[in-house]
């Protein structure tokens, strides 16, 4: 598998995005690469900031985004996930629009390095599309459509690490449904679990207090297949509003893991949909499964 | 179904990411459709389509910039706004020669290595005091740039401050210190650039503005420009130093540890070498040409002349100029400059200008400062909005058209253009240290409006008792 960390700072938020990505790959075995995507300079300007940063890498300041990719790479290092030799410059490599350094493969999985400059969700799309990644692993935006664009519009599974704090004892939320990507999130919602030795909560919600078919076989799918691979849980059948029932129910200390919706993609892209908005409202981290 | 589904996402990603050009079409094509205001000739309100597709498509960005300048062409054809044989003529001119030539020379310059040279130079002026390291940043950034451009000098200067600043990281932060040393370099460079006419791209695009769009044609030589912007880059340079101090109180008074340490990092350079004086030879050759040849040669064909020296001694190849000279922004002057001489053409430089004047013409007769007021109330903005540079080339005409005096009104434009010292995206030395992550765009406020109210006033003045004290030493009447 492949999984994508996008860090845009070194400060602490990045730093536990960092930690909770690394985690999560290491269960996976993933190769891991660290993104870290800068605002891109007024088009007329472009060139005598160009021009400046030339004269600005012979004095060894290099470009922002490659003290926090270095700063990255030096705590990937720490815990053992990046292979034991130097950040060095040198070993940068420009290709189509991205910036690459190259790095040796370590014994099971291999580290990568990118810098992009531009628009957020338009360089995330690109460098999904770029390498295929499984999971997009990011700081919860603080514009609430940037969120619903981000988990409209990237191909792939999308973990927005909101509020979370390395010290706490995490639990999981699995939302369960009739959507295509529900299976997918229970499946992954048990290596996770592994991962973090975490409880599993199944929860299930219906606007009403009566179940539809689907949702009643998606839960009694989800509860078998925990049983049978053996993780500790709980399975709720609950009604009222899903997506407060989801926030409520995870509140801080839980990761809510749920399929990215089926359905129409204008109307989700005007009015979004239950993952969008459980990933809008909730205060913890939200992994959503393509 | 999910192909269906996919290829709906695709689509509505593209308009997400499209989104201002689609508007901006729209727009345009609302335009179009509607009845032509009163005073303005169909010719004249094409143009202004045009002319406000051109300004949202350089704000916006959604299409890179070269392909704005193709645009305009075209639709300057399409909207029979001009023939084409006209429309390629007005494309090439001496003001975009001088900006190519001076990019091409900036990179020249630049590849020479001679910051460091300039890092003992100002080490030694200045000593270890903030105050007075604060006041060489200024002064020196601010006549450098007015004579071999800004980015030229942020280039040079910047690398010098920002590893000052990291020297001098001690245990504590000192987020002060840092902004004071940036914004030194930052608003040094952005003020002093209005010092003659090759400080910036846009002193050159005035100057044709000038020889073009006004009746007549307002004549201005280098030298000329510089004794009446000078004053201006002095009394900034000054207020600059004091008021950046008044901003971000240092958290120390002394530098020695940093300066000691740039002192070694600069201290292998030995002494100058061949190539390092003839690059400034052949700078000072410019430079003497531009003053004494320029209304014999223009300044854009002595511009690409030094460039065609440094190619031709070997100082710099082709291939690095080719590589790092920005030919996208050069094609975008061009069209700008084109789309300002149709403004002129068909008159719709005149009708924004009185349509904006007729706004305040109670106060007009009783205040003759209110035109002037309003030019550097557009300029700033838009400077902050779009860039120093652009601002000038799709906002020249109108100003020209607005009444008083065109060239007190182009040289107020051209001043008032560097006055972006609110935003990170006015000039590069203000984007760089913002994108270093050392300054805060708070920091750009802070400073900012200190530095508008004083640049304004400053302005003000020179307009009403300097300019008319000179008069004798100009054409302009």
């Amino acid at each position: 598998m492949k999984f994508l960390i996008a860090i845009k700072n070194t400060k602490k938020e990045s730093k536990n995005i960092l930690e909770i990505g690394c985690k999560i790959a290491e269960g996976f075995s993933a190769d891991l690469t660290i993104c870290y995507i800068g605002k891109q300079s007024k088009a007329l300007i472009e060139g005598d900031v160009n021009l400046a940063r030339k004269t600005l890498s012979e004095w060894n300041i290099h470009h922002p985004g490659l003290e926090v990719l270095e700063w990255a790479f030096n705590i990937l290092k720490e815990k053992g996930f990046a292979p034991n030799s130097d950040f060095d410059v040198d070993n940068l490599v420009e290709e189509k629009g991205r910036i690459r350094m190259v790095l040796s493969k370590t014994t099971n999985y291999q580290i990568g390095l990118v810098l992009r400059e531009g628009d957020l969700l338009s360089e995330l799309n690109k460098e999904v599309k770029h390498s295929d990644f499984d999971i997009v692993i990011m700081g919860s935006p603080h514009r609430k459509r940037m969120i619903n664009k981000i988990s409209q519009f990237l191909d792939t599974s999308i973990f927005f690490v909101k509020n979370f704090n390395p010290n706490w004892n995490y639990k999981i939320l699995l939302c369960v449904d009739d959507s295509r990507a529900t299976k997918r999130a229970v499946i992954l919602s048990t290596r996770i679990s592994k991962q973090f030795d975490a409880e599993i909560t199944s929860l299930t919600v219906s606007k009403t207090s009566l179940f539809g078919k689907g949702y009643r076989n998606a839960h009694i799918w989800a509860e078998r297949y925990l049983q049978r691979i053996g993780i500790p849980f709980n399975s709720k059948l609950l009604s009222g509003n899903p997506v407060e029932v989801f926030v409520n129910e995870a509140g801080e200390d839980h990761i809510i893991i749920m399929g990215k919706a089926k359905g129409n993609e204008f109307l989700k892209f005007i009015w979004g949909s239950k993952p969008i908005h459980t990933a809008q409202r909730a205060n913890c981290p939200v992994l959503l499964v393509n | 179904m999910k192909f269906a589904n996919e290829l709906t996402r695709n689509i509505l990603f593209w308009v997400q990411e499209k989104r201002w050009l689609i508007i901006i079409a729209l727009l345009g094509l609302v335009m179009y459709q509607l009845p032509y205001p009163d005073g303005i000739s169909p010719a004249g309100y094409r143009t202004l389509i045009l002319g406000i597709i051109v300004i949202s498509l350089i704000i916006t960005e959604p299409v890179p910039l070269p392909a704005v300048a193709l645009l305009i062409a075209v639709l300057e054809v399409a909207f029979h706004i001009a023939p084409a044989a006209e429309v390629a003529k007005t494309y090439m001119n001496d003001s975009v020669f001088f900006i190519m030539g001076s990019l091409m020379m900036a990179v020249a310059i630049v590849h020479q290595g001679l910051d460091t040279r300039l890092a003992l130079g100002i080490i030694q002026l200045t000593g270890n005091k903030v105050k007075h390291i604060v006041l060489g940043f200024t002064c020196i950034s601010a006549l450098l740039s007015s004579f071999v451009g800004e980015h030229t000098v942020v280039a040079l200067m910047l690398p010098v401050g920002l590893s000052l600043v990291r020297n001098c990281r001690k245990n504590k932060p000192i987020p002060n210190l840092t902004a004071l040393i940036l914004f030194s370099i930052a608003y040094g460079s952005t003020v002093g650039s209005i010092g003659t006419p090759s400080g910036g791209a846009r002193n050159a695009i005035m100057l044709e503005y000038w020889r073009t769009i006004t009746d007549g044609g307002v004549t201005l030589t280098y030298f000329q420009w510089i004794i009446m912007a000078y004053p201006m880059v002095i009394i900034g340079m000054l207020s600059t130093t004091f008021l950046l101090q008044l901003a971000f109180k240092p958290e120390f008074k002394s530098m020695d540890t940093a300066i000691r340490r740039l002192k070694i990092h600069v201290a292998h350079k030995g002494k100058f070498s061949g190539n390092e004086l003839l690059t400034i030879l052949i700078f000072a050759i410019v430079f003497f040409c531009w003053i004494f040849l320029n209304e014999r040669y223009g300044l854009g064909i002595i511009a690409i002349g030094g460039a065609f020296l440094y190619m031709a001694t070997g100082l710099v190849e082709w291939k690095q100029v080719s590589r790092d000279t920005n030919w996208g922004v050069i094609l975008l002057f061009a069209g700008a400059i084109s789309l300002g001489v149709q403004m002129k053409n068909t008159g719709t430089a005149l009708w924004i200008g009185q349509s904006l004047m007729n706004q305040f013409s109670p106060f007009i007769e009783q205040f003759s400062v209110i035109p002037y007021l309003l030019n550097i109330f557009l300029t700033t903005l838009l400077s902050n909005i779009m860039s120093s540079s652009g601002t000038v080339a799709v906002l020249g005409p109108i100003t020209l058209s607005m009444g008083g005096d065109p060239a007190y009104m182009g040289m107020t434009t051209a001043i008032s253009s560097a006055f972006g010292y609110f935003s990170a995206i006015a000039a590069p030395a203000c984007m760089i240290i913002y994108s270093s992550g050392l300054v805060k765009m708070t920091d750009f406020l802070k400073a900012g409006w200190r530095m508008a109210i004083m640049s304004t006033i400053t302005l003000l003045l020179i307009y009403k008792f300097y300019w008319p004290l000179i008069i004798g030493f100009t054409n302009f009447k």
